[in-house]
């Protein structure tokens, strides 16, 4: 290439042209950014720092009747260890201390810990989990562990915070109080109080705005006209009184334990409003532990056995086929109805007894044979009855999943010539427990049959937003007459029949018990029998205040099945507890009261104290509680040495002896 | 305009802060009612007085109470 001016120029013009051509595709990459795609980048930058939040709204609490806590939303925390995170020398420094701690927080071996906390640095694990689900005071003890405390940059301590529904009382409850549980597919089981309202009122309506990130992971609210704020979840309270709830778990928990039966309930209703005040549900693991499984009181409907012999009767007492005297042959035990046996607890029967006592005794043959021969000739009018107290409908209560009842009638498939007798002693039909305790509730209630409840009020702070008063099913199920007939019967078979060793002398109750075989169509049960004990009534027998049912299905047979061992106690322990916390008030019209002996008393005591400084009075005769102090404030200092209690009967020194510091008295009493 | 968001944002900061001191304390509170709760039940306190000799009256309290007068 020519070295002359031109091809200098030349190469100059070409290398100027390269980097205008250059210039120009740089220019037209920018204005392609900015004008052609410049919208598409702008919002994917916006979308990045700035995106719709949404507010979670806080879910209400449930309260107890008395204000206590039962379910509530709170955090919860899961601590994990990021193993790499250390340096060598603090690993090294805090591994030991720090599983020595975490031995004693969870019972494992600190040797077995170090191990695995060594292998998850090994694996460069940086996200070994600690602990799992656990509450405040528990997160701030482990972060107070050696190499956690040295916090997430030095240490690699890792806290995630999650919300959490959570029940103060435990396990006690739960099923009732309820929660919502969403499972890895998505669907939502919502038991109990909890699930019921959820939706409605504890959950409240989550909020939505626009913010915009600024680091740390926080982010800052932008100015937004679409912007939702979040409603807050209301309150629930529910009638549920947390000390007639407690001690009615723990009774049937323990009466579970001791009879190894597969599951029970109780449920406590206040008779006037229906309010239920407890309600526990247990049923057994395979571990045979007790815990909250199902909802059996609303949920389970199934044959009620002897409990519903009080309905049979009550039909046949108001429609006056029979009166309470009305002699009835249940023969020897055992009396044949269209084919069919139909046997008493009892061996060899008990022969003719009144209508009242066959109840009492809750004989099978008395009933059914009262029933049979009354309504045998037109069941319809038995069925109506029963209809007429609404046992064949749902309560209609607030919890979801309550069972249905099931009373066949003439012309349905379960319906025979021996049903109406089986009817009459409570099988061939089926109903809840909370059914049964309804009625029975209805009679104690003056014969207002009135639906349970489980909710008082709604609440946003102190403000109702809605509240729940009594609702009446039937105004009146009967006539006082019969009322007061079936209420007699009822607070007879505590005290002569077949409740009688629930007996109390202090507190009255009224009920039936219940035996009632279950599975009884199945071919082992001759080999394996199976029952469902019960006990239904209310308390006190006069005037009563609560109503109660306990069903507890399939007791161990070696331990005792009949529904006055297995049921009653639970029953009665229920029954005890509202008794003695409710106090026995004296009324006095003043406090002005002479008495001249306690006058006298007080005279001769005041007497004894200003005369008697140093000299030992007489002291025989005297509470021993006045002796003590006739002594210990004289002017001497004795010590006073006393034998049992009550009255003084005998005194070491003999009285007007001159007595010295230091001096040893010895009084007995008794 | 620089300083006023920056000031914004610490407030964001210190809102953050404020809002997870709350919700600790919201859970050391309802830690600590229901634990109270479960000491306060009849049942356990039955189970701890045991021990002492000591069990639940069979008679309920009895109060005397005078009239007012008019």
């Amino acid at each position: 290439m020519a070295v002359n001016e031109k091809g200098i120029l030349n190469r100059l013009y070409f290398v100027a042209g390269c980097m205008f051509i250059f210039g120009l595709a740089v220019v037209f990459k920018l204005l392609s950014i900015q004008f052609l795609q410049g919208d598409k980048y702008k919002v994917m930058a916006t979308e990045r720092v700035v995106k719709d939040v949404i507010i979670p709204a806080n879910r209400g609490n449930v309260y107890s009747v008395n204000g206590n806590l039962l379910a509530t939303s709170i955090p919860k925390y899961d601590i994990r260890l990021d193993a790499l995170t250390p340096s060598s020398r603090t690993f090294e420094k805090y591994i030991e201390p720090l599983c020595d701690s975490l031995s004693k927080y969870t019972g494992k071996s600190s040797s077995k810990l170090e191990k695995d906390i060594r292998k998850a640095r090994a694996n460069k694990n940086r996200y070994y989990l600690l602990a799992r689900n656990i509450g405040y005071s528990e997160y701030i003890r482990l972060r107070g562990f050696p190499l956690l405390s040295l916090g997430a940059f030095k240490g690699g301590l890792i806290v995630e915070q999650t919300t959490k529904r959570e029940h103060p009382m435990g396990g006690i409850a739960q099923r009732t109080i309820g929660y919502e549980r969403t499972d890895d597919q998505g669907n939502i089981t919502r038991p109990g109080i909890d699930g019921a309202f959820g939706i409605k009122y504890l959950s409240g309506v989550d909020g939505q705005r626009k913010k915009q990130q600024i680091g740390k992971g926080q982010w800052k609210p932008l100015n937004d006209a679409n912007e939702i704020e979040p409603k807050d979840g209301y309150d629930v309270y529910t009638t549920i009184d947390v000390n007639i709830q407690d001690i009615a778990h723990h009774a049937l928990l323990k009466q579970l334990e001791l009879y190894q039966a597969e599951h029970g309930c109780v449920v406590v209703m206040e008779v006037k409003t229906g309010e239920i005040r407890a309600i526990s549900n247990l049923g057994r693991t395979s571990k045979g532990k007790y815990y909250e499984k199902l909802n059996y009181a609303v949920g389970e409907s199934h044959e009620p056995g002897s409990t519903f012999k009080v309905m049979a009767l009550m039909a046949a007492l108001e429609d006056k086929v029979i009166d309470t005297s009305t002699v009835v042959d249940t023969q020897r035990g055992r009396k044949r109805f269209y084919g069919r046996y139909i046997n008493d607890s009892h061996r060899g029967g008990y022969g003719k007894i009144s209508a009242a006592r066959a109840l009492e005794v809750s004989s099978n043959i008395g009933l059914a044979t009262i029933i049979d021969e009354h309504y045998s000739k037109n069941p319809e009018k038995f069925i109506d009855r029963i209809k007429e107290w609404k046992l064949n409908e749902p309560l209609g209560v607030s919890i979801i999943g309550e069972g249905k009842p099931d009373i066949p009638e003439p012309g349905d498939k379960k319906w025979s010539r021996n049903a109406l007798p089986s009817f009459a002693y409570g099988y061939n039909l089926a109903i809840t427990p909370l059914q049964t305790l309804a009625f029975y509730n209805a009679i104690a209630n003056k014969g207002e049959l009135v639906k349970p409840r489980f909710l008082r009020a709604v609440k946003e702070f102190d403000k109702n937003i809605e509240t729940f008063d009594k609702e009446v099913i039937v105004k009146k199920i009967c006539s006082d007459e019969t009322l007061n007939k079936t209420k007699e019967i009822l607070k007879n078979i505590v005290v002569r029949g077949t409740g009688k060793k629930l007996y109390s002398k202090t507190f009255s109750m009224a009920g039936k018990t219940g035996t009632a075989r279950t599975e009884y169509w199945m071919d082992d049960w001759e080999d394996n029998p199976r029952y469902i004990s019960s006990f239904s009534g209310y308390f006190p027998a006069e005037n009563p205040k609560y109503s109660c049912i306990v069903v507890i299905h399939k007791p161990s047979i070696k331990v005792g099945f009949y529904g006055a061992d297995v049921s009653g106690p639970v029953f009665k322990r229920v029954a005890q507890k509202i008794y003695t916390d409710t106090p026995l008030i004296d009324e006095i019209e003043s406090l002005d009261i002479k008495i001249e002996s306690v006058d006298n008393e007080y005279e001769a005591f005041y007497n004894t104290a200003q005369t008697y400084k140093t000299i030992m009075p007489n002291l025989i005769g005297l509470p021993a509680m006045d002796a003590l102090v006739l002594l210990e404030n004289m002017q001497v200092d004795v010590k006073v040495k006393l034998d049992g209690n009550g009255i003084v009967k005998e005194q070491s020194i003999n009285k007007n002896t001159k007595l010295t510091d230091n001096q040893t008295v010895v009084l007995k009493a008794s | 305009m620089i300083a006023s968001s920056h000031s914004a944002d610490k407030k964001v900061y210190e809102i953050a802060r404020l809002k997870n001191e709350v919700k600790e304390m919201r859970s050391a509170f309802v830690d600590g009612r229901s634990k109270l709760m479960r000491l306060k039940m009849e049942s356990h306190v039955i189970k701890a007085m045991k021990g002492k000799g000591l069990s639940i009256s069979e008679d309920p309290p009895k109060k005397i109470k005078v009239k007012a007068k008019k």
